[in-house]
């Protein structure tokens, strides 16, 4: 556990016992960032300082609900993100996508993937919980190794895969490698995750795209 | 963006972790290209559902993030050069918005006032303060 994320925790406790001195330490760590990552995309200062308000009310209101195991930057980040993205639905910047009326496809839900049959798709929030500890586990178990190795080449070619997915050739393109040597490491990185989802007994459908093509 | 956004880009919109200027162009594209929306709708769905991704979940728990001290030594010129070449990638070819916020913010520190700064976290704490559980003064 980082040292960061120890005087986080410990924050949070002032704060849930009401101290308002470690409200305003948390308000102190955070408020810049917070800021800069909702300005990034207003360019409006005083509409951004109503959403980094809203967004630290929100945390205060969902305090009961946080779970301290989550990193509380991230946790805050993504508070910033839903007022933010309401911000801009209210103004009409961001058109909003109807799930269940209008259009043609509207309620399908049937995705057109054949290895993941819809019928096993309602998932609990637990087993959720479940999947997701095991791949950020392994993630990061894969991540921190390849660290070690100095073997940034791969990291930054599964991270343009995973995390943008992109296309093989648009990543060799990119990183100035062969389509072959991304197909590599694409698989290296895919086995690699495979074999640590078996050993948590997780189904093999749970992410269909750990068998795409390489 | 010059290509059309990839699924994983469709879920960092959603998030709204792509970069600002690549935001702006998902935004223009789901109102001109229905094929587009109908594939972000299918996004959604899923994820009402219950199913999530690597890409989600390698985004939310921050993965390769750089710490904040490792962006702080960035700023100094002091990280090696290979760890120095993957910050630059991180934040410039992957747009990691968070990381960005964070880079904005070290370097604000230095530039902005402290009168400005301390105006605008007073006016946070006064306007959320009163949500704080049972309130206890110190």
């Amino acid at each position: 556990m980082s040292e960061s994320h120890d005087v986080d925790r410990l924050l949070v406790e002032r704060i849930r016992s009401g101290d308002q001195a470690g409200w305003k330490d948390l308000i102190e760590r955070y408020e810049g960032r917070l800021f800069a990552f909702v300005e990034s995309r207003l360019q409006n200062r005083s509409q951004s300082e109503d959403i980094v308000q809203e967004a630290f009310i929100g945390f205060l209101t969902s305090l009961p609900n946080y779970d301290g195991k989550r990193p509380l930057e991230g946790y805050l980040f993504s508070i910033c993100a839903y007022k933010l993205t309401d911000h801009l639905r209210r103004e009409g910047r961001r058109p909003s996508v109807p799930l269940s009326s209008g259009g043609p496809s509207s309620g399908d839900w049937d995705v057109p993937d054949k290895r993941r049959p819809a019928s096993s798709i309602v998932r609990s929030v637990e087993r959720r919980r479940i999947e997701e500890e095991a791949v950020v586990q392994a993630l990061q178990e894969q991540i921190l190794y390849w660290r070690g190795r100095g073997d940034w080449a791969k990291i930054k070619c599964v991270e343009l895969l995973i995390v943008r997915g992109w296309a093989n050739k648009k990543v060799a393109e990119e990183l100035d490698l062969s389509e072959q040597q991304v197909a590599n490491f694409k698989f290296e990185f895919l086995a690699k995750m495979k074999t640590a989802l078996k050993k948590q007994r997780l189904p093999e459908d749970v992410f269909p795209e750990l068998y795409d093509e390489l | 963006m010059h290509d059309r956004p990839t699924d994983a880009e469709l879920e960092a919109y959603l998030e709204e972790s792509l970069p600002p200027e690549e935001m702006g162009a998902v935004e223009a594209a789901l109102r001109a290209d229905s094929e587009l929306a109908a594939r972000l709708k299918r996004i959604i769905s899923k994820r009402d559902a219950g199913l999530h991704s690597l890409g989600d979940i390698w985004r939310r728990h921050r993965v390769s993030c750089p710490t904040r001290e490792e962006l702080g030594t960035w700023l100094l010129d002091s990280l090696g050069p290979e760890e120095e070449d993957y910050v630059r990638f991180h934040l410039e070819v992957v747009g990691c918005r968070l990381c960005k916020a964070n880079l904005h913010d070290l370097k604000q520190k230095e530039r902005e006032s402290k009168r400005e700064v301390t105006v605008r976290r007073q006016r946070v704490y006064q306007s959320s303060a009163g949500y704080l559980p049972g309130e206890r003064r110190s």
